[in-house]
């Protein structure tokens, strides 16, 4: 029985396992390849996923969500698990289903600190940039931002660095990240210009670009060498102002980065 | 109305240049600058001192000034004698932040003197906006 009761049949908060009935699974599951071991194991365990899950409830994603993405790392502590090894279960699955559960948070977007409210309020921000820059059509300022959404531009300008803490990964599948676009910036920089000059050849350019996606060069392109505004950018690409500033953002450290190592 | 000059002492490495970055981004924000300007400001601080970082000696500190006067924000950096930004790597990053900074600021100066060099920039922010000192 997977979850310990009292005496008066209550479940209790304390999470125990059956270890003799667990072994006694895992021999039949890997020895005797029974499936049936398989599930009852997954069942069991099923109340540790949820506890894990419940840890991360307050960051904005449904908690039956999180059990599924926790019993996907169950089921690869499950398959991965020596039985040899002289190691509880429950020690060897813990961190499992919580890198299963941390992954599913990256891939979300969001670094794991980013607080919920911080979340939200970015992207109001970012929803308000593009409005105003549509009904202004110019860049707003910030506190036309703050007083749109009703926040002060204290907050706006906390919110534009939380949106620092997003993962630019998943930024790219959002939009334009469908494999189509083949931009090359070095397609279109010629010996003379000032970025050849820092880089001393092209080889190392390109090195350093490989480093890029098609859309972070076409960003970098665009700012810097067709100089247009971060309005325009977005415009032009279709993606939101706040997307332009931390593609930039992300290309420049790259590109900073890589000019010096390649 | 005088300019505001604020300075800005901070450790020589490149983990204070999110520091570096908000401190620019609250003071240009009071201008009632468009956010694209906000922005090419913050990307100019973060260059600034990165470039600053590897001029200044390990332990030290990197002063960056603020001048705000009106819509016209200027940021400067000294970089002292006797740096250890003397490699070719250096020299990489140096171009890189000077390719930058000239493109994201309307103006780019980079003096010398016989305590060392200056480095400075200049921006007039766009007019559209006039709700400054908001």
């Amino acid at each position: 029985m997977p979850v310990a009761r009292d005496s008066a049949g209550r479940q209790s908060r304390k999470l125990t396992w059956d270890k003799q009935l667990t072994r006694e699974l895992f021999r039949r599951y890997r020895l005797e390849g029974d499936e049936d071991a398989r599930d009852e194991l997954i069942t069991m365990y099923l109340n540790l996923v949820k506890y894990l899950a419940s840890r991360f409830r307050n960051r904005g994603e449904p908690v039956d969500d999180l059990v599924q993405v926790g019993t996907i790392g169950l089921i690869k502590a499950i398959d991965r698990f020596d039985i040899d090894r002289q190691v509880e279960f429950t020690t060897y699955a813990t961190p499992t289903i919580v890198g299963e559960l941390k992954r599913y948070f990256r891939d979300k977007g969001w670094a794991i600190k980013v607080p919920r409210r911080l979340q939200e309020l970015s992207f109001k921000v970012n929803q308000a940039m593009d409005v105003l820059t549509q009904q202004l059509q110019r860049s707003p300022s910030i506190s036309e931002i703050a007083a749109h959404i009703g926040v002060t531009s204290e907050e706006v300008l906390e919110a534009m660095e939380t949106s620092e803490a997003y993962n630019f990964v998943s930024l790219e599948s959002d939009r334009g990240g469908d494999g189509s676009d083949t931009f090359s910036i070095l397609e279109y920089i010629g010996k003379d210009d000032q970025l050849m000059a820092v880089v001393d050849d092209r080889t190392t350019l390109a090195a350093a670009l490989r480093h890029l996606t098609p859309q972070e060069q076409r960003v970098l392109y665009l700012r810097f060498f067709e100089g247009l505004t971060q309005t325009e950018i977005a415009r032009q690409l279709d993606i939101s102002q706040m997307q332009v500033s931390r593609l930039l953002r992300k290309t420049l450290k790259v590109l900073r980065e890589n000019i010096v190592r390649e | 109305m005088p300019a505001d000059r604020i300075t800005l002492t901070i450790p020589s490495r490149a983990e204070y240049a999110k520091a570096v970055r908000m401190t620019a981004s609250a003071l240009v924000s009071r201008t009632g600058a468009t956010y694209d300007d906000l922005d090419d400001m913050r990307i100019a601080a973060e260059e600034l001192f990165v470039y600053a970082c590897d001029h200044a000696d390990e332990e030290s500190e990197v002063t960056i000034e603020f001048l705000i006067d009106g819509d016209d924000v200027s940021m400067s950096v000294r970089l002292p004698q006797g740096t250890r930004a003397t490699d070719e790597d250096a020299e990489r990053r140096a171009a890189y932040a000077t390719f930058i900074l000239q493109s994201v600021c309307d103006h780019y100066q980079l003096s010398s003197d016989l305590e060392g060099q200056h480095l400075k920039v200049r921006k007039r922010l766009s007019a559209e906006s006039d709700d400054a000192g908001s």
